[in-house]
């Protein structure tokens, strides 16, 4: 029998607004970080790697007191947000690897890098670290300046969102997915994997 | 007065409790400041705590929180520990004092030991019609590949003594580490030439050919739209390939068509970057004898930008005037189809398998090709049969009509036949019939045009019928076989079918005689069946 033209099929369902997915768990994709060591990722339990966080803090404080005009608040406030983002940025945001990708064959391209660390194994003294490192550095902050409730709340909700929220173990490799679709195009020709 | 009396009663039992507490507190405060550095540990405090309790509760949850954080203790990784089940000793201990080692090959079950002693055994060498030992009459071989009877043939027989004599039996090593002797580079250039293509390489094997080409090319991330009849190791290597496969129905162009178009909605959707794609399919199907139309599939990959890749494994040396495939029957040059992969085993009675195409495609399976990188090249005597069984096909385009005509012959005989129907394409040399389904009185008469899947079929009674049907036309000097596919493993379950391989080598008397036999020995099976 002759499939329908797709634009009249009857009235498809949306998905949900907001749908948590686990992403990078299928076998073959285990397999295949299985086979060679994870270079991208075990850089963080290398000499100097944790103290890279406190010398980048302090040359950061440094150029940003330089500016002319700086209260110690926005000081703080900039230092902190400012490397809460970046962390964000490197360890949540990009996945993957840059290196090549014939040892792996793309098996890490759905991890972000803080899922890499340590194949997946959660509470690690590399992970500790990283987790500590963003909360020492809020707490700090607060007790060299007194914060006005802005400038505390704002330090507060980076703190939460961008660096304690996603180091979760629960929330490994799971993804958080606004308005997903789906409706399986062309759901008579099935697809692997699905 | 009378009811201030009950709570000084009760103020009077909690004094010595609040003087308790106060007196503790003290002390406990004196005690503190005796410690050196506590003052430098109060003023910290103090200062942190800016007059603000609701800032400093929330710094203390912070710390609780961070402290709980660095006491938990590590977890397993992803590696493999999902499954680990924590034994203490003594279950340990039991466990290793139950344990009775399995053999390590299993018993064959009693349908296994009946396969095992139906499969019949030849003395000397195979060909149209070899002798059996265990009766030592003559049969009529309908099982082997020897499509134009090259099986057996005495110039190329001689051809390989010569080469033998030349260069000794094994090549070696691998193509790309010593491997390769001339005769090898003379047959890839025999095939490029003889198929129109710029050039061909080779592997050892024929099976592990398109297993290879296809990871070779398709990676993670990519998209193959991959037909469901496809042989197992079409579906291997695609699973090697790891890429993302959409299947179409077996031979259905508008499917094909809604594949397509599927992905290119999907790739719109998720705004994603282009990617390679790739069609892949047979050209005559190995599990059913199903032949493409190859101009309509170039037409649908140009239009849509996609790669084809076509495994001509029984097609090559067995359709077109002189056997170069689907190419010359639809007449469409070679170097339409990117990858065009073949089987020297099938079409040219040799051993291996190439794969023909563009000269960037051929040099990139020089490294990439795993099959090509990590296998023994093939022996050199059977490089120069694959050579002369091309000069043959060549010079003597009457084999291929001979094999059109004894197919012909043959399928007369059997649609006349009650009980099977025929699958496959009428100029297809692999004649594949199955057991037509009982279709009760209520449904369609289109019985055996029903679509793969649709019906459901009972796999081992349908396969020990066919079985019977082998044995009894082995009985009568009629060698067959049933097609045979690991199950459970196959992507899509095929129907038992028994597969006939035709071969130009027979007259056609005898095509027609060994017909007979087949369609009296199916008449006997199925009337002792009903």
């Amino acid at each position: 029998p002759i499939p329908p033209p797709p634009n009249l099929k009857g009235r498809q369902r949306r998905g949900s607004i907001v749908k948590v997915e686990e992403v990078g768990g299928r076998t073959e994709e285990l397999l295949d970080r299985n086979a060679y060591v994870n270079i991208n990722a075990n850089w963080v339990n290398a000499k100097g790697a944790w103290l890279i966080h406190v010398v980048l803090i302090l040359l950061g404080k440094i150029v940003v007191d330089t500016v002319p005009g700086m209260t110690q608040q926005i000081s703080w406030t900039l230092v902190n947000t400012i490397y809460l983002a970046l962390s964000y940025l490197m360890f949540h945001w990009v996945t993957g690897m840059p290196f090549d990708s014939e040892l792996h064959g793309g098996a890490y391209d759905d991890l972000t890098l803080w899922e890499q660390i340590d194949d997946g194994a959660q509470y690690t003294p590399a992970r500790k670290w990283l987790f500590t490192a963003p909360i020492l550095l809020f707490l700090i902050s607060t007790h060299y300046t007194s914060y006005d409730p802005w400038p505390f709340a704002i330090n507060l909700t980076a703190l939460i969102v961008l660096a304690i929220i996603p180091k979760l173990p629960q929330l490994h490799r799971q993804r958080v997915r606004f308005l997903a679709e789906d409706i399986a195009s062309g759901a008579q020709t099935p697809v692997t994997p699905n | 007065m009378e009811n201030a009396l009950p709570s000084s009663s009760v103020s009077s039992t909690l004094e010595p409790v609040l003087a308790l507490l106060a007196y503790s507190l003290t002390k406990l405060e004196t005690g503190f400041y005796q410690i050196p550095g506590s003052a430098v540990v109060a003023r910290y405090v103090k200062s942190s705590h800016q007059n603000d309790p609701g800032r400093t509760i929330l710094e203390v949850i912070l710390i609780i929180f961070a402290i709980r954080t660095l006491l938990q203790s590590r977890t397993r990784s992803d590696r493999g520990g999902k499954h680990y089940i924590q034994f203490g000793d003594k279950e340990v201990d039991e466990l290793v004092d139950e344990w009775t080692p399995e053999p390590l090959a299993q018993p064959l079950t009693e349908w296994e030991q009946k396969e095992l002693a139906s499969i019949p055994v030849i003395a000397g060498p195979n060909g149209p019609k070899p002798k059996l030992v265990s009766t030592g009459k003559t049969v009529t071989n309908l099982a082997s590949y020897n499509f134009t009877g090259l099986a057996g043939n005495e110039h190329i027989k001689e051809r390989a003594v010569d080469t033998l004599r030349k260069y000794g039996l094994g090549s070696c090593g691998p193509p790309g580490f010593y491997g390769t002797i001339d005769v090898h580079m003379d047959l890839e250039k025999d095939i490029a030439e003889f198929l129109g293509a710029e050039a061909a390489i080779l592997y050892s094997q024929g099976y592990s050919t398109v297993s290879s080409v296809i990871p070779a090319f398709c990676k993670r991330g990519d998209i193959i739209v991959a037909d469901r009849g496809v042989n197992y190791a079409i579906q291997k290597g695609i699973q090697l390939s790891r890429s993302t496969v959409r299947w179409f129905d077996h031979n259905d162009l508008r499917s094909l068509e809604d594949a397509l178009q599927a992905v290119e909605r999907d790739r719109k959707k998720r705004k994603g970057p282009l990617t390679r794609r790739f069609i892949i399919t047979e050209g005559i199907f190995e599990r059913d004898g199903e032949m493409v139309d190859l101009p309509k599939i170039i037409e649908l990959k140009n239009k849509y930008k996609y790669r084809l890749i076509l495994d001509e494994s029984i097609s090559f040396g067995t359709v077109g005037r002189t056997g170069r495939g689907l190419t010359e029957l639809y007449n469409v040059p070679a170097s339409q189809i990117d990858m065009l992969v073949g089987s020297v085993a099938n079409g040219l009675c040799s051993s291996g398998g190439f794969c023909a195409g563009s000269t960037i495609v051929v040099e990139h399976q020089r490294i990439n090709g795993t099959s090509f990188v990590f296998s023994a090249s093939m022996p050199a005597l059977l490089a120069v049969s694959g050579s002369e069984a091309i000069t043959y096909l060549r010079n003597t385009p009457s084999t291929l009509s001979a094999l059109q005509e004894n197919i012909r012959a043959l399928r007369a005989v059997l649609e006349k036949t009650e009980g099977i129907a025929i699958l496959g394409h009428r100029a297809s040399p692999i004649v594949h019939f199955s057991l037509r389904s009982v279709a009760p009185a209520s449904l369609s008469p289109a019985s055996a045009a029903t679509p793969a899947g649709k019906e459901s079929f009972d796999v081992d009674g349908e396969e020990r019928i066919l079985q019977e049907i082998v044995e009894d036309a082995l009985a009568n000097g009629v060698m067959l076989t049933r097609a045979k596919y690991l199950r459970k493993q196959e992507m899509f379950e095929p129907r038992p079918t028994i597969r006939i391989a035709m071969t130009s080598a027979l007259t056609r008397k005898e095509v027609e005689k060994a017909a007979g036999v087949v369609k009296a020995s199916i008449a006997r099976v199925l009337s002792r069946r009903r």
